[in-house]
């Protein structure tokens, strides 16, 4: 019995340190002068502290600047901008009189089921035909749209557990279907709300494939984009790893710190998304 | 009569943004796998010819085998690893300190995991060589992500160390959540806290279990980012699953209509995984 027990303390400490085992090579690496990474073995501290170069290096040589403002403005507006549309339909469909509110509901809930490369062909062809091709509207009207199921799901399953009562009395003094929504449900939806920007920013943020598909020219291109064409940016013989790995720590940085702030809603979420509570 | 007409006002930006992105595109790229077409001059109606040449193609047949041992290895690791972490750390003292380091990857994206891991396998300067060989293990150096099919398990143990901690999580709010009183009455019958586990814990966390079994599943068919990081399904398209032999054939050799093809195939497994999750939501709907 005792036995068992040292027996799992071992097994998972030796998990936490497969688990650390990238982790810190990767913040000494960016760290180091190109000439430290070459001649060093990874686990030795750089001869001197070479990161701000490094950053400097990616943020601007490699224009990572203009790509991390880029997918921080598409984070915030395709974020909110599905929150507000979706609220607004998932309150529609949880409390206001819907004919077959359910059948709605599954259309627009569809929209999570399909693998993401069914909508690229398409979506390349008609941006290209409407002008949205390469432009930040068009890539903010994506990302809201591609966040909207799974926020009207949410939303939908909060709004319904908000008692009755409420929503009569609020009637009977003769508040508007808006006033109850922006006045009643709103306010309570905040843990809701919390839970969604941090999934859906974190989602937008991490996006890779409609970015590649979308955007051509720094003006339009997410980070992560950026940083998957770094893998190729050339100093001398081969990849200027230092860099990356500097621009990697960079581009991380807003989702860390979502997820520090926001953890308790971040298991919050999974709870939610998972138990369809 | 007022009140129903507004009720649409409500449903209809969302309705519409999901029909115009998302649910008009999904039918025109099936259309579009029933043509042949470059993306320029207009698509020519060629029937099913796609689908047969998609089986008669070795790079497709590659990736679909690739796409089934992804799918059948984030079952076991991802999953299987985050239950028995989940179930470790709910046993011991001090669960805060060792769940934290599952957290750490959990911030990072697809593409900043692939970078790092694309690092860490790097033949010359990696990390595991390097530890290899200071530990005198030279015989397990390797070159990570060039041999077949070493590399697409090395690109499946870099996922592995990014999607653990979240299924983890899923599994111990299920655990936390399972009545006390026949796991305790199970122990004080004699059961090892294994036993326990196995026989009374398990069938009890079932429906979370289909919960993240079916994300997991969802998730791992439609796996993109980390394998075009690592590997751009190379070397000679050894690596590709069907999401990225879907974007090469469509953006890179521009066989649009073929490319749309692939989409389809990968869409019905998708969809054969997700009625079963879709099964599970409904009968907890029903249960309200």
């Amino acid at each position: 019995m005792r036995f068992n027990k040292y027996f799992l303390y071992a097994l998972l400490i030796i998990f936490n340190l497969v688990w650390i085992l990238p982790i810190w090579p990767t913040i000494l690496v960016a760290c180091k002068t190109n000439i430290d990474f070459t001649r060093q073995a990874f686990w030795q501290l750089p001869t001197r502290m070479a990161f701000w170069e490094n950053a400097v290096e990616a943020w601007t040589t490699a224009q990572l600047g203009i790509y991390f403002i880029n997918s921080l403005l598409y984070g915030l507006a395709g974020s909110l901008g599905a929150i507000l549309f979706s609220s607004l339909a998932g309150f529609a469909l949880a409390r206001l009189r819907l004919k077959g509110s359910y059948w709605w509901f599954l259309l627009i809930w569809s929209g999570t089921i399909f693998p993401f490369q069914m909508y690229v062909i398409p979506l390349f062809k008609f941006y290209n035909m409407w002008g949205l091709y390469d432009t930040r509207i068009g890539m903010i009207l994506f990302y809201m749209a591609i966040c909207i199921p799974f926020c009207v799901f949410i939303f939908r399953n909060y709004f319904i557990t908000i008692s009755f009562p409420i929503q009569e009395a609020a009637t009977l003094d003769g508040c508007s279907s808006f006033g109850i929504y922006w006045r009643i449900f709103m306010p309570q939806a905040k843990p809701a709300i919390a839970v969604l920007i941090l999934f859906q920013f974190t989602w937008i943020w991490n996006d890779l494939l409609f970015g590649m598909i979308l955007t051509r020219s720094p003006l339009a291109r997410p980070i992560m984009v950026g940083l998957a064409r770094l893998q190729g940016f050339r100093a001398g013989t081969g990849t200027n790893v230092p860099a990356l790995m500097a621009g990697a720590v960079l581009g991380s940085l807003p989702t860390i710190l979502l997820f520090v702030g926001l953890l308790r809603y971040f298991i919050e979420g999974l709870r939610l998304s998972g138990a369809g509570e | 009569m007022k009140r129903s007409k507004s009720v649409y006002l409500f449903l209809a930006p969302a309705l519409v943004m999901v029909v115009v992105f998302l649910l008009f595109p999904m039918v025109y790229t099936l259309s579009v796998s029933f043509t042949r077409w470059d993306g320029l001059s207009p698509p020519k109606f060629n029937g099913l010819e796609n689908y047969i040449d998609l089986f008669r193609s070795r790079a497709f047949l590659v990736s679909l085998k690739n796409t089934f041992i992804w799918v059948i290895f984030t079952l076991l690791l991802p999953v299987g690893l985050g239950l028995l972490i989940a179930w470790g750390v709910s046993n011991i003292k001090l669960a805060g300190l060792f769940k934290a380091v599952f957290y750490i990857p959990l911030t990072l994206s697809a593409v900043t995991t692939g970078l790092i891991w694309v690092w860490m396998y790097g033949p010359q300067l990696g990390v595991l060589n390097n530890l290899f060989r200071a530990l005198h293990l030279d015989f397990l150096a390797h070159s990570w992500l060039t041999e077949v099919p070493l590399n697409t398990y090395s690109m499946i143990f870099a996922w592995t160390w990014r999607t653990t901690g979240s299924n983890m999580i899923m599994f111990l709010i299920g655990l936390q959540a399972l009545p006390k009183e026949p796991i305790e009455a199970s122990q004080l019958d004699g059961f090892s806290k294994w036993q326990t586990f196995i026989y009374v814990m398990l069938p009890m966390l079932r429906s979370m279990t289909t919960v993240v079994v079916a994300m997991a599943l969802i998730n791992s068919f439609n796996i993109f980012d980390i394998i075009y990081v690592m590997t751009s399904g190379g070397p000679y398209r050894s690596s590709e699953t069907l999401a990225v032999t879907m974007y090469r054939e469509s953006f890179v050799l521009f066989h649009m209509g073929y490319g749309a093809a692939v989409a389809v195939v990968l869409s019905i497994m998708v969809l054969l995984v997700s009625a079963f999750y879709v099964r599970e939501m409904t009968k907890r709907e029903i249960t309200y």
